[in-house]
C-alpha cells in the first residue's frame, strides 16, 4: 500500500514537473501594470460606419478580460473615429501609439487608415492585424495585414467563380475608381486572366459614384458579357440591379463584392429575377454554422448586430490574442511586432486561408471566399467549400 | 450611330430629372432671388422620410403623402431661414447660405439614412413605357419629363397671367418695395418654397428607385439641376427644361463612348462654364473695348 502512493505521489510529482516544464517552454507572456494596450483607427461617423469590426474585435478582448486575460494581462482596447478624414485619422494613429502606447493594433476598418498611416506603423515599428482593408495600401504595406480578402483579391476570386463555377465566357467589368485604386484593380483583371485563360470583355474604369446607371447597363449587354463583376457598394448594387431590371436585362450573372453582403440589400432587392452573387470575406454570416458558432456566441454575450464586418474584428482579435500567447517575455511593442513577423499561418474556421503577417513588403493572406446568391430575398449559399484561389507565379 | 442613338436615349431618363429639378430651381430663383442649392436635398428628405414609414411598416400611398408633407415641411422651414434673416441680403450671399444648408443636411442626412445602407425605394411608377433604339424607356422616366414640361408650362402661365404671379414677381425683383405697396411679402415667399419643396419631393420619389438610395448622391442631384437651370439664365422655364434634358442626353452620349467616359461627371460644370463664358462674352469684350 505504501509502495502504491508512493508510486502515486512519484508520478504526481512527475506530471507536475513536466507541466511546468512546457509551460515555460510554450510561452509565459508578461506584462508591466497589467496590462496590454491595443488599438484601432475606425471610419465611425462618416459617409460609412464600419464601427462593427472594432466593436467585434472589443467583444473578444472583453470576453478574455472576463476570463482573466492572458497571463493575468487585460487587453485594454481603445477604438479611433477617424471620421474617413485623412488629418483626423493621422491624428488619431499619433495618439494611440504615443499617448495610449499601443503594442499593436487589431480590427481597424476604415476608409483610408492603411493608405494615411501605413508610413507611420512602419516608421514606428506598430503592426496592424486590419479588420477591415478597403485602401489598396491594406494589402501592399509591410505593417498591414488585413484578416479579410479584400476588394481587388475578391474580384479576382469572382472572376475566377464566373469561370469555374458559371461557366462564364465573357467576363466585363465595372469599377468606381477612388483614390489609387485603378492599378490595383487593373492586377486583379490580370490575375483573373491569368488564372482562367479568358480575355476580359472589357474593363469600364470609368463608374460614377452617383448618376445614371442606364448607359453602363446596356453597355455591357450591347457587348454580350454573360457575366459582369463590379466593386458597386451596397446602394448602388440596388441601383444597379433594379435599372437592370427596368432595361429588361436577361442572361447576365451579375457579380459584387462583399459590400453587397447585408440583410439591408437582400430585403431591397427581394422581388428582383436577376442573377446576383456576392463573394464574402469570412464564413458567410447567415449561415448558421459550425464555424460561425463561436463568434456568434460572442457576440450575442456582447448584445452586438451580427454583421460581416464584425467577424472581420472578432478573426482580427483573435488572431492577435494568439500571436500575444505565443510571446515569451514581455509583451512590448517591439516582442509583439516580432511576434507577428515570425508567426505560424493560423487556421480559424471562420476564414477561408490561414492567416499569416509575416516579414514581407505586401500581405495578402486571404485567398479564399464562399460565394453567396441571392434567391427570393434570401441568401443562399452557392459554394458549400471555399473557393480557395490558385497560388500564382 | 446606332450606338450614338442607344448612348442618348439611355441619358434621357436622367436627363428627365434633371429638367424638373432645373424647373423648379428657375422657379425658386424668379420668385424669391435665391439660388437655392437645397433643391434636392429637400426631396431627399421628404423621399427618406417616405422610405422610413415603409420600413416601419405603414402602406406605400399613406407613406408617400407624408413623404411629400416631410419634403413641403423642410423646404418651409428653409424658407422661414431665408426670409427671416435673409431677405435683405445679396443673391450671392442667400446662395452661400443654401450651399451652407446643404452641407450640413447631407451630413445629418447620412447619419440618420446610415451612408452605405441600401433602401427600398417602391417603384411609384413601375415598368417601361416604350422601346426606342434598344433601350427600356421607363414609365418613372417618361413621367418625370412630362411633369416638368407640365410644371413648366404652369409656372409660364401663373406668372405671366394671375395677379399672384405678378405680385411674386414684384417680390423678387424689388422686394422692399412690394412689402411697400402691400404685398404679403413673407407668406408669398414661403407659400414659393413649400410648393417647390412639394414638387422636387414628387420628382425624387419617382426617380428614387432607379438612383443610388444614398443621401448625399441624392442631395448632388442638384448639381446637374442648377447647370440646368444656368442655361435658362436663371429666368426662363423652357431653356431649362431643354437644357435639363440636353445634360442627360450629352451625359449618356459621354458613357457611350470610351474616351469621354471618364469625364462623364464633368459634364455639368463643363456645360454651366460654358454657358458663363458666351453669358458674360458681351461684357467681356465691352471692357476690352
Amino acid at each position: 500500500m505504501k509502495r502504491i502512493l508512493a508510486w502515486a505521489g512519484a508520478a504526481a510529482f512527475a506530471s507536475l514537473a513536466s507541466a511546468a516544464a512546457t509551460g515555460s517552454a510554450v510561452a509565459a507572456p508578461t506584462c508591466e501594470n497589467g496590462t496590454i494596450p491595443v488599438g484601432a483607427v475606425a471610419t465611425i461617423t462618416g459617409i460609412v460606419n464600419f464601427s462593427d469590426a472594432p466593436n467585434g474585435a472589443k467583444a473578444v478582448f472583453d470576453a478574455l478580460n472576463a476570463e482573466g486575460g492572458i497571463e493575468g494581462c487585460k487587453i485594454t482596447y481603445t477604438i479611433a473615429d477617424d471620421k474617413g478624414d485623412p488629418a483626423v485619422a493621422a491624428q488619431a494613429a499619433r495618439d494611440l501609439i504615443d499617448n495610449k502606447g499601443v503594442v499593436a493594433l487589431a480590427g481597424s476598418a476604415s476608409l483610408l487608415d492603411c493608405a494615411v498611416n501605413a508610413g507611420t506603423y512602419v516608421r514606428r515599428g506598430v503592426m496592424s492585424v486590419q479588420g477591415l482593408g478597403v485602401d489598396p495600401l491594406c494589402f501592399n504595406a509591410p505593417s498591414v495585414a488585413p484578416v479579410n480578402v479584400g476588394p481587388y483579391t475578391l474580384t479576382t476570386a469572382m472572376g475566377y467563380f464566373a469561370d469555374t463555377v458559371l461557366e462564364s465566357e465573357k467576363l466585363c467589368a465595372f469599377f468606381l475608381i477612388i483614390g489609387g485604386t485603378e492599378e490595383a484593380y487593373q492586377e486583379a483583371i490580370a490575375n483573373y486572366e491569368k488564372l482562367s485563360g479568358k480575355k476580359i470583355g472589357f474593363v469600364d474604369l470609368t463608374l460614377p459614384a452617383q448618376g445614371d446607371l442606364t448607359p453602363y447597363l446596356i453597355k455591357s449587354r450591347d457587348a454580350g458579357c454573360d457575366a459582369v463583376v463590379t466593386n458597386a457598394i451596397e446602394p448602388s448594387i440596388v441601383q444597379w440591379v433594379n435599372t437592370a431590371d427596368a432595361q429588361k436585362i436577361e442572361g447576365i450573372d451579375w457579380l459584387f463584392l462583399a459590400p453587397g453582403y447585408t440583410e439591408a440589400l437582400a430585403k431591397a432587392l427581394a422581388d428582383t429575377e436577376q442573377p446576383i452573387y456576392i463573394g464574402t470575406e469570412w464564413e458567410p454570416y447567415t449561415e448558421a454554422s459550425e464555424a460561425n458558432a463561436n463568434w456568434d456566441a460572442v457576440m450575442t454575450e456582447a448584445g452586438l448586430p451580427k454583421t460581416a464586418f464584425s467577424q472581420g474584428g472578432y478573426l482580427s482579435a483573435n488572431v492577435l490574442i494568439d500571436v500575444i500567447k505565443g510571446i515569451d517575455g514581455a509583451v512590448t511593442r517591439e516582442s509583439v511586432t516580432e511576434a507577428l513577423k515570425t508567426m505560424e499561418p493560423i487556421s480559424h474556421p471562420i476564414a477561408g486561408s490561414p492567416y499569416v503577417f509575416g516579414d514581407a513588403p505586401a500581405h495578402a493572406p486571404m485567398q479564399a471566399t464562399k460565394v453567396m446568391q441571392l434567391i427570393d430575398g434570401e441568401w443562399v449559399l452557392k459554394t458549400q467549400d471555399w473557393l480557395v484561389l490558385p497560388q500564382q507565379n | 450611330m446606332d450606338g450614338l442613338l442607344t448612348a442618348a436615349t439611355a441619358g434621357l431618363s436622367a436627363g428627365g430629372a434633371y429638367a424638373i429639378l432645373g424647373v423648379c430651381a428657375v422657379f425658386t430663383y424668379r420668385l424669391v432671388a435665391v439660388v437655392n442649392f437645397t433643391g434636392a436635398a429637400i426631396g431627399a428628405t421628404g423621399a427618406f422620410a417616405m422610405v422610413a414609414l415603409i420600413e416601419a411598416g405603414m402602406a406605400q400611398f399613406p407613406a408617400i403623402v407624408l413623404g411629400v408633407l416631410a419634403g413641403t415641411l423642410t423646404a418651409t422651414a428653409i424658407g422661414v431661414v431665408m426670409t427671416r434673416w435673409f431677405s435683405g441680403a445679396t443673391a450671392s450671399t442667400k446662395a452661400a447660405v443654401t450651399a451652407a444648408l446643404l452641407v450640413g443636411m447631407i451630413a445629418v442626412g447620412l447619419r440618420l439614412t446610415g451612408g452605405q445602407d441600401a433602401h427600398l425605394f417602391p417603384a411609384v411608377a413601375p415598368g417601361s413605357a416604350f422601346r426606342f433604339a434598344g433601350v427600356e424607356v421607363t414609365n418613372a422616366g417618361v413621367l418625370t419629363v412630362i411633369l416638368a414640361v407640365v410644371f413648366t408650362f404652369a409656372a409660364e402661365t401663373f406668372l405671366a397671367r394671375t395677379r399672384t404671379g405678378l405680385r411674386l414677381r414684384a417680390l423678387s425683383e424689388r422686394p422692399m418695395a412690394a412689402e411697400l405697396m402691400g404685398i404679403p411679402v413673407r407668406r408669398l415667399a414661403i407659400t414659393v418654397w413649400m410648393l417647390t419643396g412639394a414638387m422636387t419631393t414628387v420628382a425624387l420619389i419617382i426617380i428614387a428607385p432607379q438612383r443610388s438610395p444614398n443621401f448625399a448622391s441624392m442631395s448632388l442631384l442638384v448639381v446637374p439641376a442648377l447647370a440646368a437651370a444656368l442655361i435658362g439664365a436663371f429666368s426662363s422655364f423652357r431653356a431649362a427644361l431643354l437644357g435639363g434634358l440636353l445634360i442627360g442626353i450629352v451625359e449618356g452620349l459621354a458613357s457611350g463612348i470610351d474616351r469621354f467616359s471618364q469625364y462623364r461627371g464633368a459634364v455639368p460644370f463643363i456645360v454651366i462654364l460654358a454657358v458663363l463664358l458666351w453669358s458674360q462674352r458681351g461684357a467681356r469684350w465691352d471692357e476690352a473695348r
